[in-house]
């Protein structure tokens, strides 16, 4: 049923797997950062057009499936000359995919600055970008940090969805092993307690930064 | 005297070190009115609570008909913690009016009155409904039966806690601070409801009250708590003119300055 | 093919299936939800354990590895089952592992006052929970669930990995033989968003519908 001789054997070549997991969430992460709040300064813009513009692409990728988002970046992009690695595509199509959602995050911890700090800003006659910088991002983000946290691990555990564009992280690893040998129950159980075992301490320092954050704020 | 209704003996709590009932001994007699007075902290408020189960006791005993509240006498007499069974009997012949109303912002008025006579005591549902829109019209808000809380006045939403309670027939009925938290003009509502049913229920009736006037005109007898004691206890002329102990003369005293200084 | 005719063969072939997969995996994670969030409060030490290790195992590995593992390493220790099955089961059980977090805080987050009133009334446990409490705590949480089944929809795509013939497979199959690539993978992602749209505005309808006049 289970072989531990096996299981050690395997283990090396998943976990060196894992580095290509974790710099394609960090990089899918930092473009779902920057991209997240392009989406929200866009949406609160005065012009209409910008605004429903990004409102529209938000909703639109919230609403549709990251597995189908990746298939387009990495099937149709190529028809229009645009071919990219499995890594950049995955890449792209998970930043994208959660820029939406954090977003959404940015856009709650904004509203939840006062209107008083707006007005403070312009008696102190901050001009536009002073007022992002200095006063509002500051007192907006702090609060929503446990939240940004989660989807970082929420983006960690959907990285597996990169091996249907073939990339060959710790998934698909596990799966190339198996189909060598046609044994998946080592393989892929070494795969989900490694997701298990950096995630589960993640989310409960998350949930210390979280208790340290309601008590803040 | 005929049996006393409830009797608190030597009832003690703690919550975790800090001692908030002190050995207290208490009796109401059937149909008896009681107002608990005293600062906040005192106890009064706990000491209630006791009586409904909403907080356990540390040691003592409270007896209802002669049933004890929070325990059950075992084949040789000794006491033992009560089973939740048990405790549902004994407990079904109290009721309580909370300060905060707590009625189910889920169902409307008519329902909170009917919710408990079905669900709890199996009561038929025709005959609840007729129970609770009696109550209503008691309390003089029949044409609310439709309503959801939501949609009520302060005043009115302790009016439906009280029908709520009432349609239970309980033979001790609580009010913690029923009016505190209204606004001043909702509170002359709520009283003549509580008073309309002190005189002609032989319901028991436990009141804590910052309400002096209204104390003295509903209750048969005050008890004054200070640091989990009753200080003092006795019928309204004598606590509210006649105090004895230094305590109550000074709480009486801050009370009325209180209350005839102007905001 | 034309865009119009490709769409029709997609939903044609995939639509139940996805919409199936949606269905049963979503009874499936309320019911465990509603069954993990009420254990999850129980007085006993042992049974919040429990739930707190199937919670914690099913939101700390990836669905796809969970989705992967009851399909192709389960039917090692004898347990063969469909993919359908196979692909409900994950599901369900991945997102009955978030729900339960969201019944839990619900009920918790139903104000105290209304245990109190129910014990006033002498309610039983049971009684009080089912009367007063759930009821309100399910409009709480109506927000959150909402939320869970539209991601629950779409992460249905991740049944097409093993072979469950949804629309994401199908539309696979088409690009393989027809080779039209943009046009499928286009209509693709337009279903998918005409169906999760209208969800997630239903949903807001529902809530606002529940909270009419009561909160």
């Amino acid at each position: 049923m289970w072989d531990w001789n096996y299981a050690f054997e395997v283990l090396p070549d998943i976990a060196s797997a894992l580095w290509v997991t974790i710099s394609a969430t960090l990089v899918g992460f930092v473009l779902a950062l920057v991209v997240g709040l392009i989406w929200t300064l866009m949406i609160r813009s005065n012009n209409k057009i910008i605004s429903n513009v990004a409102d529209g692409i938000v909703k639109f990728i919230r609403n549709t499936p990251l597995l189908v988002q990746l298939y387009f970046i990495f099937y149709v992009f190529p028809q229009f000359g645009l071919s990219l690695e499995p890594f950049t595509a995955g890449v792209i199509g998970l930043g994208l995919h959660y820029s939406t959602y954090l977003s959404e995050v940015y856009r709650s911890g904004i509203e939840s600055v006062g209107p008083g700090q707006w007005e403070v800003a312009t008696a102190l006659n901050f001009d536009t970008r002073k007022t992002w910088t200095r006063i509002i991002l500051p007192q907006a983000i702090p609060p929503v940090l446990p939240v940004i946290g989660n989807y970082f691990i929420t983006m960690f555990k959907e990285t597996p969805l990169l091996s249907a564009i073939t990339l060959v992280e710790i998934l698909q690893t596990a799966q190339n092993i198996g189909a060598g040998t046609f044994r998946y129950t080592e393989p892929l159980t070494i795969v989900g307690v490694l997701f298990l075992l950096l995630s589960y301490p993640a989310s409960v320092a998350l949930r210390q930064l979280e208790i340290r954050v309601t008590e803040r704020y | 005297m005929s049996e006393p209704i409830v009797r608190y003996n030597n009832v003690t709590k703690y919550f975790d070190d800090l001692q908030v009932l002190d050995g207290i001994d208490f009796e109401i007699q059937p149909g008896e009115k009681v107002a608990l007075i005293g600062p906040s902290g005192s106890g009064k408020t706990t000491f209630a609570r006791l009586l409904m189960t909403l907080e356990e006791i540390t040691d003592g005993t409270i007896e209802v008909e002669g049933d004890y509240l929070w325990h059950e006498q075992d084949d040789n007499g000794d006491l033992k913690p009560a089973s939740t069974e048990h405790l549902r009997k004994v407990r079904s012949n109290i009721g309580m009016v909370f300060q905060h109303f707590h009625l189910f912002p889920h169902m409307t008025v008519l329902e909170n009155v009917m919710e408990a006579p079905v669900t709890v005591q199996g009561r038929d549902k025709k005959e609840a409904k007729k129970a609770a829109e009696e109550m209503l019209d008691k309390v003089g808000l029949l044409d609310k039966a439709d309503s959801y809380p939501a949609q009520l006045s302060g005043g009115q939403k302790q009016r439906v806690a009280i029908a709520r309670a009432l349609v239970m027939n309980p033979k001790v009925l609580i009010f913690d601070e029923p009016t505190s938290a209204l606004d001043p003009e909702l509170v002359g509502e709520v009283l003549d409801v509580i008073k309309d049913i002190a005189d002609q229920g032989d319901t028991s009736m436990l009141l804590i009250t910052h309400e002096m006037d209204f104390a003295k005109e509903v209750a048969d007898r005050i008890a004054f708590f200070d640091g989990g004691k009753i200080i003092e206890d006795g019928p309204p002329s004598e606590i509210l003119y006649n105090p004895k102990a230094p305590r109550l003369k000074e709480f009486l005293e801050r009370f009325m300055n209180t209350q005839s200084s102007p905001e | 093919m034309s865009f119009w005719e490709l769409i029709v063969s997609l939903l044609g072939q995939g639509l139940v299936i996805t919409l199936l997969t949606t269905v049963l995996a979503a009874i499936l994670a309320l019911v465990l939800g509603f069954i993990g969030g009420l254990m999850r409060l129980s007085k006993n030490k042992f049974i919040r354990f429990i739930v707190a290790i199937y919670v914690e195992v099913f939101r700390g590995t990836s669905l796809l590895v969970q989705l992967f593992w009851i399909y192709f390493v389960l039917p090692m220790f004898g347990l063969t089952m469909s993919a359908l099955t196979a692909a409900v089961l994950a599901i369900g059980l991945n997102y009955g592992a978030y729900t339960s977090e969201v019944v839990r805080s619900g009920i918790q987050s139903v104000d105290k006052g209304q245990t109190e009133a129910s014990i006033a009334l002498n309610f039983t446990r049971v009684q009080r929970m089912r009367r007063i409490i759930i009821p309100q705590a399910f409009i709480l949480m109506l927000p959150n669930l909402g939320n869970q089944l539209i991601e629950l929809f779409k992460s249905t795509s991740l049944v097409a990995l093993i072979t469950l013939t949804d629309l994401t497979y199908q539309a696979n199959v088409l690009n393989a033989t027809t080779l039209q690539t943009t046009q499928i993978f286009t209509a693709l992602l337009v279903i998918y968003f005409v169906i999760a749209w209208p969800m997630t505005k239903g949903m807001k309808m529902l809530e606002r519908k529940m909270t009419e006049g009561r909160m």
